[in-house]
């Protein structure tokens, strides 16, 4: 009895000893990898696609999706509660360093490398992104001969649509002057935004890139071209527990999503009202990424 | 964890109190919406009260809706209103959801402050000759002024903490600021704009207790009637 005893607890701290002593890349597989997500529905694709490739290649996974806002999650990943989260570069490195300047995704995803804390990396970032941009309804384009951004300079009175916060953002009304000498007056109109635009209560309208109701209500986008928008690409965000094998099929996801990809992808999700797993294996399936 | 520097900071910034977000705007913005809501409801909800009182039927409507009114989702029927009528007419869709707030408690303000009423007040006007009209006029009315105005008073704090929402479907108040200091983690602005809410809220309630008190003493009585 005593016997079995002692040699329980030698065991133990055998065990323990010898789980300490492995370098991260052993890590046993049967630790599941937490992937968690946002609270957005095409970020829950994102992240679905990354539990189907590991759990495929054999990892175990546990999902936490819906997670709600940087605030609330990125202290969790910090902490080491979630694994591996996909993010946006230009939106996470705005969240580590308000006042970061880089525009470009190649400055922006550097910068963002730099400012993650200890113990966190940032995969190689995706070609898709999904990231602020200035929309005009078409009529109103094609009357006032619109572009670019920098077209906008001839006109007066522009109203421009978002969320409160666009009101204080370096590429609100201050940048859009600053950069492009544009005067808009800001009218924060929230969640109705789109709606806003559409009914003509406001000229142009801050919309994520990625929104189907883009393509669906034709929408024009204005380019940019002195990169007035931080550019946010799909990034993954992954702690020590995820390791080199598991890295390389994130990244090959990564590399296979293209811009037009994630537009397709929130298509499906607005349209047709599929579920997240449905909409990624679908897409990974096509990309033969899974069978 | 309360970082008062920051926010005297934040209340002593005149960009803070000026232009179409400034604070002085927000502030009315705010008190619009929630007094054109309430103006609105008790057009409605006073004189069914008051007659529901008055002949004693009906009482079931008063519960039923005070019960109803609990389980409606608030900001969904503010969103399923904006969108059924359209983002040109939003500023009618908010003050339609915040006057559904704002129901339940004038329209039981009205009528449990008719019917405590003792009969033999009613019987001993009735007894003098007046008409129905008269007995709600000069008796029921000025006896249940102090009830009435307590359901107003209710209804004040419900849709003025509830007006904090407007901002999401592009309106403004003070909410904008709570809004915008969420997405810009602007906490001073936060923490300040909480603030003002937590004061237009508790100084409205204050008033209204003054003129319930002044009503009471003036037209009726300050406490209730005994029934006997």
């Amino acid at each position: 009895m005593k016997l079995t005893r002692i040699a329980a607890v030698a065991a133990s701290i055998g065990l323990t000893l010898g789980v300490a002593g492995c370098a991260p890349s052993a890590v046993p597989s049967s630790e599941p990898i937490v992937i968690g997500s946002q609270a957005y529905y095409s970020n829950e694709i994102v992240a679905e696609a990354y539990a189907l490739v590991l759990e495929d290649a054999g990892f175990t996974v546990e999902r936490k999706f819906s997670l709600g806002q940087r605030d609330v999650y990125v202290p969790a990943i910090v902490a080491g509660e979630i694994d591996l989260f996909p993010e946006y570069t230009g939106n996470l490195l705005q969240f580590f360093v308000p006042t970061a300047t880089e525009t470009a995704a190649e400055d922006v995803y550097a910068a963002l490398s730099t400012a993650l804390p200890e113990g966190l990396t940032a995969l190689a970032m995706s070609p898709a992104s999904d990231q602020d941009s200035y929309n005009v309804t078409q009529e109103f384009a094609s009357a006032n001969g619109l572009e670019s951004i920098a077209d906008l300079a001839t006109l007066t009175d522009i109203t421009l649509g978002g969320a409160p916060e666009l009101a204080e953002r370096p590429y609100g009304p201050t940048g859009l002057l600053a950069m492009y000498g544009v005067t808009v007056t800001f009218e924060a109109t929230g969640d109705t935004t789109v709606e806003s635009l559409v009914a003509g209560i406001v000229d142009m309208a801050n919309v994520y890139s990625a929104d189907p109701r883009i393509q669906q209500l034709g929408l024009v986008t204005l380019s940019d071209p002195l990169g007035l928008f931080l550019a946010s690409n799909v990034v993954p965000i992954a702690s020590e527990a995820v390791n080199a094998d598991a890295r390389a099929l994130i990244d090959a996801v990564s590399a296979a999503m293209s811009a037009e990809d994630l537009v397709a992808l929130n298509v499906r999700s607005v349209d047709e009202k599929l579920s997240a797993a449905v909409i990624a294996r679908e897409w990974l399936v096509s990309e033969g990424l899974l069978d | 964890m309360f970082d008062f520097t920051a926010l005297g900071a934040w209340f002593s910034d005149p960009e803070n109190w000026a232009g179409r977000y400034g604070l002085w705007n927000l502030v009315a913005e705010h008190l619009t919406l929630t007094l054109l809501a309430i103006a609105l409801a008790s057009i409605v909800a006073v004189p069914i009260g008051v007659a529901i009182g008055h002949y004693g039927r009906g009482e079931f409507f008063v519960v039923g809706l005070g019960s109803f009114s609990r389980a409606i989702p608030t900001m969904g029927l503010l969103f399923a209103l904006v969108l059924a009528t359209g983002v040109q007419l939003r500023e009618l869709s908010v003050v339609l959801a915040l006057s559904a707030i704002a129901l339940p408690p004038l329209l039981a303000g009205a009528y449990s402050g008719v019917t405590t009423i003792p009969a033999w007040i009613r019987d001993s006007a009735t007894a003098q000759g007046m008409t129905t009209w008269q007995l709600v006029r000069h008796v029921e009315l000025p006896l249940a002024a102090a009830s009435i105005i307590g359901g107003f008073r209710i209804a004040y704090i419900q849709v003025v903490s509830t007006v904090v929402l407007a901002p999401l479907v592009g309106l403004g108040g003070v909410g904008f600021g709570i809004i915008q200091g969420l997405a810009l983690r602007n906490f001073p602005q936060v923490t300040a704009s909480s603030l003002v809410i937590i004061m237009i809220t508790v100084a409205g309630d204050r008033v209204i207790g003054l003129v319930q008190r002044f009503a009471g003493a003036r037209l009726g009585q300050s406490t209730p009637l005994e029934k006997s």
